[in-house]
């Protein structure tokens, strides 16, 4: 026990050194007046990432840029999410549904999610509905393809068991094949939270008024490369904190499952 | 047994009957409501598989309406998805093994990474336009920065991976440090390795198309993005067939790689 606390320190204070270490790299450089012209310090982003929550970029402050691209991502992760699970599932132990659907999403998969904005955009407007739809195409195929692949690897050996002791179709699916599939389940969830952060990001970046995406987008457009790094800052942070977020439920979900290893 | 086996392929059988139907039956709702007698659907928001068909094909030779013909597109796209990539495995695979292999290396570099690696690819363009320009090299950078993450995680996982009993076996027979990463830890960590090269390349040719609608003039993303401002949906979705058809043809060429390589299987 002991030890391991001392070996968290160790790694904490490791992480901490090299952050420290890049950081005055990156301000050693910044001080020579001619990298210094391309690139902004590490002060002057961080203070700029500061200042940026009580002084607005365009017409919104800090706060409500990571709101709003935070409801964007939500609103479509959480729709890909109810959707993706249900036609994963449906589609892993039904077969005919499998035989009808399949190929369907076979069609589809392969066109990568960026490649949608186009089209969606054309289809949607560039309203907040086209960035849900992105989001949405984005998470749905990683969790729909993990679903599957749970409810499809469901160990015969508890199938068969359920149905000797008299289970009906009904209660297969939703008290063996559903529960089974929850550790699948969670890690398509988890490539599903990049894959939609990564689409919100896009989509923002090719059209839109508002959101980090746009902050990083206008500041390429007006020459400004402090802000086109604290939005790449506030990118990171968001997309690290919603990753640790989905690990965490994944723990609560399937511990019964990390417990038996 | 025989009786239960043939109804087991009949079964099979009404199934791919089932697929063949589904099929069938999404071009026909998609050209009964565009070409066909209910043809609500205006050809600038979404035209009949016959028209999308036509263009594809008319496309690799006709010039209108960008200046270029489809192949010269797939092409652009190609050469900076494939240069990008090769960098990005290059750099990635080995600190990867460094990272997994070397624990005090580990400890020191892998925060930084953990911090970089929810930046999505896409989002690194702006910067590098402004660094260098439109050209070819900062849609390269922004390839290889994509790439990079999951060469590197991957080689790092499969290092970490390699069993305690092979290590051990090593040593006893008296193994140096440098023979066991060589001759034990790497070659067991090939299938993780190809993994992330093939998870890579998937994030890399869709990175390319998002990189291409910011800044190019020319690549498939560009020809989508252009389209999406002259109402050429038709265009649109014959190049978004091509993207997804090059896309799976690079994942064939990595499983094909995978299995020339892996001749011990996988574990």
């Amino acid at each position: 026990m002991l030890e391991r606390k001392a070996k968290m320190w160790q790694k904490i204070a490791a992480a901490a050194v090299s952050f420290a270490l890049l950081i005055l790299i990156w301000q050693l450089a910044a001080m020579n007046p001619q990298f210094s012209q391309v690139m902004p310090g590490p002060f002057a982003v961080l203070q700029k990432f500061f200042v940026s929550f009580v002084e607005p970029i365009g017409k919104n402050v800090m706060l409500q840029h990571m709101l709003i691209t935070l409801s964007r991502w939500a609103a479509g992760f959480i729709a890909a999410t109810i959707l993706g699970i249900a036609l994963g599932l449906t589609m892993g132990w039904y077969r005919g549904f499998e035989a009808f659907m399949r190929p369907l999403f076979e069609l589809v998969r392969p066109i990568p999610t960026l490649a949608w904005i186009p089209l969606v955009i054309l289809w949607c407007g560039i309203g907040e509905l086209a960035k849900y739809v992105l989001v949405f195409i984005g998470a749905f195929m990683s969790i729909v393809q993990n679903a599957y692949h749970g409810a499809k690897s469901v160990d015969r050996t508890i199938v068969n068991a359920a149905r000797m002791l008299g289970c009906n179709d009904r209660q297969m699916f939703f008290t063996i094949v559903i529960p089974a599939s929850v550790p699948a389940i969670s890690a398509g969830l988890q490539i599903g939270v990049a894959s939609a952060w990564s689409s919100v990001v896009a989509a923002e970046l090719v059209r839109s008024s508002s959101g980090v995406g746009w902050i990083v987008v206008t500041g390429q457009q007006n020459n400004n490369m402090t802000q086109i790094l604290v939005g790449i800052l506030v990118i990171a942070v968001i997309g690290l904190l919603l990753a640790l977020l989905i690990r965490r439920v994944e723990d609560v979900l399937c511990r019964w499952n990390k417990r038996g290893r | 047994m025989t009786a239960k086996k043939a109804r087991g392929k009949k079964k099979k059988h009404s199934y791919i009957w089932l697929s063949v139907l589904s099929v069938v039956l999404f071009f026909f709702v998609w050209w009964l409501f565009t070409e066909g007698s209910l043809g609500t659907i205006k050809e600038n928001v979404l035209p009949g598989p016959i028209k999308v068909f036509q263009t594809l094909i008319d496309k690799f030779s006709n010039k209108n309406p960008d200046g270029a013909t489809m192949q010269v597109h797939l092409w652009a796209s190609l050469k900076v998805t494939l240069t990008g990539y090769v960098i990005g495995c290059l750099v990635g695979i080995p600190l990867g093994i460094l990272m997994g292999w070397y624990e005090k290396a580990d400890m020191f570099v892998n925060p930084i990474f953990d911090f970089i690696r929810p930046i999505p690819g896409i989002a690194w363009t702006p910067l590098f336009i402004l660094l260098f320009g439109i050209g070819m090299l900062p849609k390269v950078i922004v390839i290889a920065l994509a790439t990079f993450g999951p060469a590197l995680v991957n080689a790092y996982t499969g290092i970490r991976q390699t069993k305690e009993v092979h290590i051990w076996v090593g040593q006893t027979f008296g193994a140096s440090k440098g023979e066991i990463l060589r001759k034990i830890a790497i070659p067991s960590s090939i299938p993780f390795i190809l993994t992330g090269m093939r998870v890579g390349l998937g994030v890399a040719w869709s990175t390319i198309i998002g990189a291409e609608m910011l800044a190019a003039t020319a690549g498939l993303g560009y020809l989508i993005n252009l389209c999406r401002g002259i109402y050429r949906p038709d265009i649109i979705i014959a190049s978004m067939i091509c993207v997804g058809v090059i896309g799976a043809a690079l994942g064939l060429v990595l499983t094909f790689l995978e299995r020339q390589l892996m001749k011990g299987g996988r574990w």
